[in-house]
């Protein structure tokens, strides 16, 4: 993948399909996983950043966080997660993740975290 | 430290978490359908196999004691949203009097979602719903004041005095929700709708040109928010003049795979729905069940009331029938 690339791992197609319609005219390059253990089976170069669900089937978020850290540690990981509990953000944040952002979120704050998270 | 994995009854996993996530995602009513657990990620069982998991179950709050725990929140919410009511913005947002913009968004972000309508459960007693509508609503006009402000050159000026905007009703006024029992998973409530057209009323923008196509802050533009507790039946009826929930949403459209029925009702975002059209002319009904992505219960005047949903099963014939309906309701009109 290109610089600026984001791999998107949700199993929630809409939010998938969102998240894209959002990223996209950005012109990030951009790839899909519905699960932590489809992320982990995509082949080619490490994304630049992994926008990453936490509560998935088959391979949850916090699982494929440790193993994305380990696979691609170049590859920056944003949580994105309805359940906003501080002691599970905190969790995530000591498993490796570079921050987060909880669900409902808007299209400004996604593009200011990517950007942002992006940059870093 | 000690770590669970639990499932819940859609297959989905989380972990591995400390037992003290498990307790605050149960207690705050975040996680109510556990239906397996594991100790390792690897086996499996259900929950009473692991008695510290069942404890946290066992110990989550009765009914009463969350509807007498959210009036106690409620007041709460009442008693910050007058002590924001009178401080200026940047304090409000805990930023320096010049902060930029940016600065503003993203303190705004995270203060607003505090009090996002959705986050209170579907049973919630009444006087919560409405303290957190209403905080909602403060901050959101208060983000766009802040915006124009900053766009004229600034300093901020106080917000002129905002009228609490009100609740959105009840689902189903002939049905009230039951305050002193927890709805169980998958429940499905009975909602008839006769949509209207979706294209909103012409009206002017908020701010005037200048603000044409921007955010505007409003319940709908936050998306991804999941809530799996209810399911609502959906009887729609359709006829050419209001076919127009299948083309005028830019979201929700039969080519999106959804529809925006624009009533007066609304639902929260997340909701499983099941959708019955009724085609009456045609002599068919057609099924589907969705999830609405949409929702507008009244807090953007600039758009249609009502909520878009995004079909999860549409069996391409159905899709196909209503396509062509659609294509001679345009014709005729």
């Amino acid at each position: 993948m290109p610089e600026g690339s984001i791999l998107i791992v949700d199993d929630d197609a809409f939010v998938r399909t969102l998240l894209r319609d959002m990223l996209s005219p950005r012109g990030y390059a951009l790839a899909e996983a519905e699960n932590g253990r489809a992320a982990l089976a995509l082949a080619g170069p490490p994304p630049n950043l992994v926008l990453l669900d936490l509560l998935m089937p088959q391979m949850s978020g916090m699982e494929a966080l440790g193993q994305i850290r380990d696979r691609w540690p170049s590859a920056r990981v944003l949580v994105i997660t309805s359940m906003d509990s501080e002691r599970l953000l905190e969790e995530a944040m000591e498993a490796g993740a570079a921050g987060y952002i909880t669900k409902p979120f808007h299209p400004m704050e996604i593009a200011s975290a990517v950007e942002k998270a992006l940059a870093a | 430290m000690a770590e669970y994995w639990i499932g819940d009854s859609e297959g989905r996993v989380l972990g591995p978490v400390s037992l003290d996530v498990v307790q605050d995602l149960v207690n705050t009513g975040r996680l109510t359908q556990i239906t397996r657990a594991s100790r390792d990620g690897q086996s499996w069982g259900p929950p009473n196999l692991y008695p510290e998991v069942m404890t946290l179950l066992l110990n989550a709050p009765a009914p009463e004691a969350l509807l007498q725990s959210e009036r106690q929140e409620a007041a709460r919410v009442r008693e910050q949203l007058r002590a924001m009511q009178g401080r200026p913005p940047h304090e409000i947002f805990r930023l320096e009097r010049n902060a930029s913009v940016d600065a503003y968004r993203n303190a705004f972000f995270k203060l607003v979602k505090r009090f996002y309508p959705d986050r209170v459960r579907a049973q919630a007693h009444a006087d919560l719903r409405k303290a957190y509508a209403d905080a909602f609503q403060f901050l959101s006009r208060l983000m766009v004041h802040i915006e124009r402000e900053l766009d004229a050159g600034g300093p901020i000026r106080p917000l002129p005095t905002i009228r609490a905007v009100p609740p959105p009703p009840p689902l189903d006024e002939d049905e009230p929700l039951t305050p002193t029992a927890l709805t169980p998973l998958m429940k499905t409530r009975p909602m008839v709708v006769v949509p209207r057209s979706a294209t909103p009323p012409s009206r002017p923008v908020p701010g005037g040109p200048s603000h044409q196509g921007r955010y505007s802050y409003q319940p709908h533009e936050f998306v991804g928010f999941e809530r799996r507790d209810d399911r609502v039946e959906v009887t729609v009826r359709v006829t050419a003049r209001n076919s127009g929930m299948f083309t005028e949403h830019p979201l929700a459209n039969l080519k999106q795979g959804g529809v925006f029925l624009a009533c007066g009702k609304s639902l929260p975002l997340g909701t499983l729905v099941d959708v019955v059209f009724r085609f009456d002319n045609e002599r068919r009904e057609v099924r589907s069940r969705g999830r609405v992505i949409v929702e507008n219960s009244g807090g953007d005047p600039s758009k249609p009331h009502g909520f878009g949903v995004r079909f999860i099963t549409l069996v391409e014939q159905d899709r196909s029938f209503m396509q062509q309906f659609v294509e001679r309701a345009a014709a005729q009109s």
